[in-house]
């Protein structure tokens, strides 16, 4: 009887993949991103600006349009009797509970939504025209673009009024 | 005392599992990339941005041209030193709009120069429209300075408007 040989299975090598190389990578990534992204992102304030093309311009609102005043100083009025935010101070500091007090004009917000409001009972857009003096804080304009998308109002006629 | 020898042996090859480290790795950047794509407009350090209560997410910077208002140095300076130092390094003086072309070379505006940034937008305006994107999504991103005065924002609007870019939007950071 012929004697076979035993063939013997080659031995199993460990394949390993070497990913230092794709961990040092990711880790570049990692950093770029981090130093790339600010946490506290920017956010936004739309604003249609009415152009002169539009078919709204030449016909009366049937609403009457809501105006609002900003001084120099930065004291906001709705209508020019109703003065509904106070001037502005630069000195409050940021996250403070008078500095949020400053930034916030409810009763601007509130006269906003009743003009929306009467705006969509006669199936109409409001009309806001914003007066700002040309000496007059850009962030007490942004206050009053604020209270604009509270009240969900985006298109704003926006003028400068001359310094008194 | 051999069974001593062998586990001290034993304790020798052990390694390191590398994979939950790479995996918390993945995940963070993942993360940050997703944070990253949220906005990447040019960001000028010497604005100090206004806060607003209400303001929503800039979920695509798509579209958008670039417009920083400056304050006047003596208050930009008061307020933060290295921001004016900033602005006097990348801007000449009487700069109040700075914007950034294709290669992220800062280019000052003077407040004589109204035909020349409305050019300027005229000109990003065209090369995004040059790249298919929709006129709607074509707007000003105003990054205006807090203590800016009104004037030098109407202006960069004015000069958007008669490039023919009638979208805004304004700028801000969450005030609480």
């Amino acid at each position: 009887m012929a004697r076979r040989k035993k063939i013997e299975p080659p031995q199993e090598e460990e394949i390993t993949s070497n990913i230092s190389s794709m961990i040092d990578c990711c880790f570049l990534l990692l950093i770029y991103f981090l130093v790339a992204t600010s946490l506290v992102s920017e956010k936004k304030l739309d604003i249609n600006i009415p152009t002169p093309n539009s078919s709204q311009t030449s016909k009366k609102p049937k609403v009457d349009p809501g105006n609002i005043y900003v001084s120099s100083s930065g004291v906001v009025t709705w209508n020019k009797d109703l003065t509904v935010g106070e001037a502005y101070d630069p000195g409050l500091k940021p996250g403070t509970p008078e500095y949020l007090q400053q930034r916030r004009m409810d009763s601007l917000v509130e006269s906003l939504k009743l003009l929306k409001e009467q705006a969509t009972a006669l199936d109409t857009t409001p009309v806001v025209m914003l007066h700002g003096s040309g000496k007059a804080p850009h962030q007490r304009i942004v206050d009053v673009m604020a209270a604009l998308a509270e009240a969900d109002i985006h298109s704003v006629g926006l003028s400068t009024t001359p310094d008194e | 005392m051999a069974k001593k020898e062998a586990r001290a042996q034993e304790e020798v090859n052990a390694e390191a599992d590398p994979s939950p480290m790479i995996d918390c790795c993945f995940l963070l950047l993942m993360f940050f990339i997703v944070n990253a794509s949220q906005i990447t407009v040019s960001k000028d350090p010497s604005v100090n941005m206004p806060n607003a209560v209400s303001a929503s997410e800039m979920k695509d910077a798509n579209g958008c041209i670039v417009v920083n208002v400056f304050a006047d140095p003596e208050i930009m300076g008061a307020k933060n030193a290295k921001a004016l130092e900033k602005y006097n390094k990348n801007y000449n003086p009487g700069t109040i709009w700075g914007v950034a072309d294709a290669s992220q070379n800062s280019i000052g505006f003077n407040s004589g120069q109204m035909q020349e940034l409305s050019d300027f937008i005229t000109k990003q305006r065209e090369a995004m429209e040059g790249k298919k994107i929709k006129p709607e999504m074509i707007r000003l991103y105003l990054r205006g300075d807090a203590d800016a005065p009104w004037s030098r924002t109407a202006g960069a609007i004015q000069a958007a408007a008669a490039a023919g870019v009638n979208n805004i939007v304004f700028g801000t950071l969450p005030a609480e």
